[in-house]
């Protein structure tokens, strides 16, 4: 009984759950760059034009403040590797106007798409099961998708996977 | 000097606590080892083994909700959060049919200062919330649909959950009646 008390101490450890995944081989992308979505204008964006970038996929909302909260530090990133090849599309599951208002408060410097039904089962075709926010997809220039994570990239995590991918040919 | 044949091994005769001449107790050390393979095992679990990680509640499990009667026009409502896992107090609503929940009192929650929203107030474990009833519902079902949102500490969010849950409401309304959930448990959840 002392021994099933300690086993489940560990285990019950306050270990976050973050589900993310390294591919060793690229799953097909495919089906990321065949989205359409319309961003906060009302215009369809495909994101088959960004073929060929790094492309950060960020499935966020403005109710969700985990998400707010990484989004400064992809604008940043975006900012200084934007040249390299380095692309953040965001899919915000949210309403159009609170998208707006909250991408100039914080003046977003990539595209913000809105998405519904389809992209939410996207998502969960990609491994989020529960379709919870914020949830991230890493394309390669191949269109490869190399790490998918469920809850905040820290900074450092996101940079030292970036510099991998937009270093490589 | 006898000897049970049947048993030959010595870890077989301890575990069984037969024969007098050969019995061991499990002493100290091999209730350490179990302790510490326990330990092991946990913690190899808990480092995320692939596969094996904890895995994120569903909302269903993280924010249970149930309700019961408490007389022909009063229903209780009830969340029990799990540990870790927060709710909105402004995204909770509540509805029903055929008879309409009127305007509710929402207890007061944890306040959280949020950058974007401001101040906004959160419930964490148990939250009990008393919803009147427009008019006494009385020999008949009432379905209850509750909409809400929440987060988990570990920095995830949910996207908005709608439940629901249908009622029996007596037609004397003597006391209380029994909490009903909304996604009850399995027996081996």
């Amino acid at each position: 009984m002392g021994a099933a008390v300690v086993g489940a101490a560990a285990l019950a450890g306050g270990i976050a759950f973050y589900q993310h995944v390294e591919t060793a081989a690229p799953r097909d992308g495919s089906a990321v760059l065949a989205l359409v979505l319309p961003d906060v204008d009302g215009r369809q964006q495909s994101l088959s034009q960004w073929r060929g970038k790094v492309l950060v996929v960020n499935f966020w909302a403005t109710w969700c403040a985990p998400c707010r909260e990484e989004m400064p530090h992809f604008i940043a990133a975006q900012a200084k590797d934007g040249a390299k090849g380095l692309q953040f599309v965001g899919i915000a599951v949210d309403q159009v106007d609170k998208v707006r208002d909250f991408a100039q408060e914080i003046r977003l410097n990539y595209p913000a798409l809105i998405g519904g039904l389809g992209a939410i089962e996207l998502s969960k075709a990609l491994g989020n099961e529960l379709a919870a926010l914020p949830f991230t997809i890493i394309l390669d220039r191949g269109g490869g998708v190399v790490h998918t994570q469920l809850g905040p990239l820290k900074a450092a995590q996101l940079d030292a996977l970036l510099d991998r991918l937009l270093t490589s040919p | 000097m006898t000897r049970q044949k049947s048993l030959r091994s010595p870890w077989l005769r301890a575990t069984n606590g037969i024969s007098a001449g050969s019995r061991r107790r499990l002493g100290l050390v091999e209730r350490s080892l179990a302790a510490l393979a326990a330990l092991a095992f946990g913690t190899a679990i808990a480092a995320g083994l692939p596969g094996l990680a904890p895995k994120l509640l569903p909302p269903e499990q993280a924010f249970r909700f149930s309700a019961r009667v408490l007389d022909p026009a009063t229903i209780e409502a009830r969340f029990d959060v799990a540990d870790g896992y927060y709710l909105y107090r402004d995204k909770l609503r509540f509805t029903a049919e055929p008879v309409q929940v009127l305007p509710v009192d929402l207890p007061r929650g944890q306040r959280k200062h949020d950058e974007f929203f401001g101040d906004v107030e959160t419930y964490r474990g148990a939250v009990t919330v008393r919803l009147p009833l427009a008019s006494a519902a009385s020999g008949g079902t009432l379905v209850l649909h509750a909409d809400s949102q929440g987060c988990a500490d570990a920095g995830v969010c949910y996207p908005p959950n709608p439940q629901k849950l249908t009622l029996v409401v007596p037609a004397n309304g003597a006391k209380p009646g029994p909490f009903v959930e909304a996604a009850p448990r399995g027996l081996f959840r």
